[in-house]
């Protein structure tokens, strides 16, 4: 998977991997680049970092919820954050959310759950989910979440993946 | 951590969906209320899935386990080039015999390797990436044997022991 450096448009291999008990400590002290999410609160779940190839600095990171049973066999993706010096504006580097979530879809496609991945999105940024990574929306009939679901599966998780990915 | 109203006044929304993912709702009942939801569409869109979308999710399920292992730095001597043939032929409903007759080869040759009695020749594996029109590419399945190959020479040794014989001179040095 490769990043962009937005200043120079030069590429840069990157990785995804899983987060260790060393890096939970990084994440911790390191609390400026990650201060949306409390990271810590997901140390037992399956948290994933994205790093440059030959950096370790971690760049972005993201929380998987694997659901196994046959009615809802999908993949969650709980929490995903990029580091802030590449988020807005002015960020460093590009691509680090879309190669993150086009993982998450890899892995539904790897663990057998057909490329189904699914979050819970704030209603604000419902419209620019389906615009940038092309996740469908289910409105959910329930008063208490008028946000609902945004979904991606088949055909739209493999155009992230070769998008993301397979560059 | 940032409240939704400070990351709100620092990014646009367009900004925050490229990188962040908001936790969904803590409570249980909320929860399960949202997942049955999503049960119901997930029911819906297996209904009709259709043969061939199942098929491309179970060859790019295999391909996926196929490249996490080629690089991993482990060797599993269940994932041998039979087992992921064997694999390729049994997510596309055929017969080893229908399999055969599609790439022309021998269905004797085709079950020797499969079941590693025999190695296999470089027309299969070029034949394996034309039949699977290049989504398995011939270098994927080589670079399987190559990791077999130094498995074996790794832990082996009677492999070279063997050819010692034939070894009239050496180097006197080692560095």
């Amino acid at each position: 998977m490769l990043l962009k450096d937005t200043a120079t448009g030069n590429k840069l291999e990157a990785v995804v991997e899983p987060v260790t008990s060393k890096d939970f400590k990084i994440i911790k002290k390191d609390n400026a680049r990650f201060d949306k999410f409390d990271w810590n609160r997901y140390e037992r779940q399956e948290v994933y970092k994205l790093r440059l190839k030959n950096d370790e600095t971690i760049l972005g990171l993201t929380c998987l919820t694997e659901h196994t049973d046959e009615a809802t066999n999908a993949i969650e993706i709980e929490l995903l954050e990029v580091s802030t010096e590449n988020i807005g504006e002015k960020k460093k580097l590009d691509n680090i959310g879309g190669c993150l979530i086009a993982f998450a879809c890899r892995e539904a496609f790897k663990r057998g759950h057909d490329g189904c991945v699914f979050l819970t999105p704030k209603t604000s940024l419902i419209a620019h989910y389906s615009a940038k990574y092309g996740f469908h929306h289910i409105a959910l009939k329930t008063t208490q979440r008028p946000e609902g679901l945004m979904v991606l599966y088949g055909n739209g998780s493999r155009k992230l993946i070769k998008k993301y990915l397979e560059q | 951590m940032k409240s939704l109203k400070d990351i709100e006044k620092k990014y646009t929304p367009e900004e925050m969906a490229e990188g962040l993912v908001f936790p969904g709702t803590q409570n249980p009942k909320e929860r399960e209320t949202a997942l049955a939801e999503f049960r119901k569409f997930r029911k819906k869109i297996a209904s009709v899935q259709s043969e061939k979308s199942k098929t491309i999710s179970q060859l790019l399920q295999l391909k996926f386990l196929m490249e996490d292992y080629l690089n991993a730095d482990t060797f599993n001597e269940d994932f041998h080039f039979g087992y992921f043939l064997k694999e390729y032929i049994r997510r596309l409903e055929k017969k080893n015999k229908e399999f055969a007759h599609e790439i022309d080869i021998d269905p004797t040759e085709l079950s020797q390797v499969i079941n590693k009695h025999r190695k296999p020749a470089e027309k299969l594996v070029f034949r394996l990436e034309i039949h699977s029109n290049k989504n398995f590419p011939a270098i994927m399945w080589f670079r399987l044997l190559e990791k077999e190959r130094m498995y074996e020479v790794l832990h082996d040794r009677d492999l070279i022991n063997s050819e010692r014989k034939y070894v009239t001179q050496k180097l006197e040095f080692s560095f």
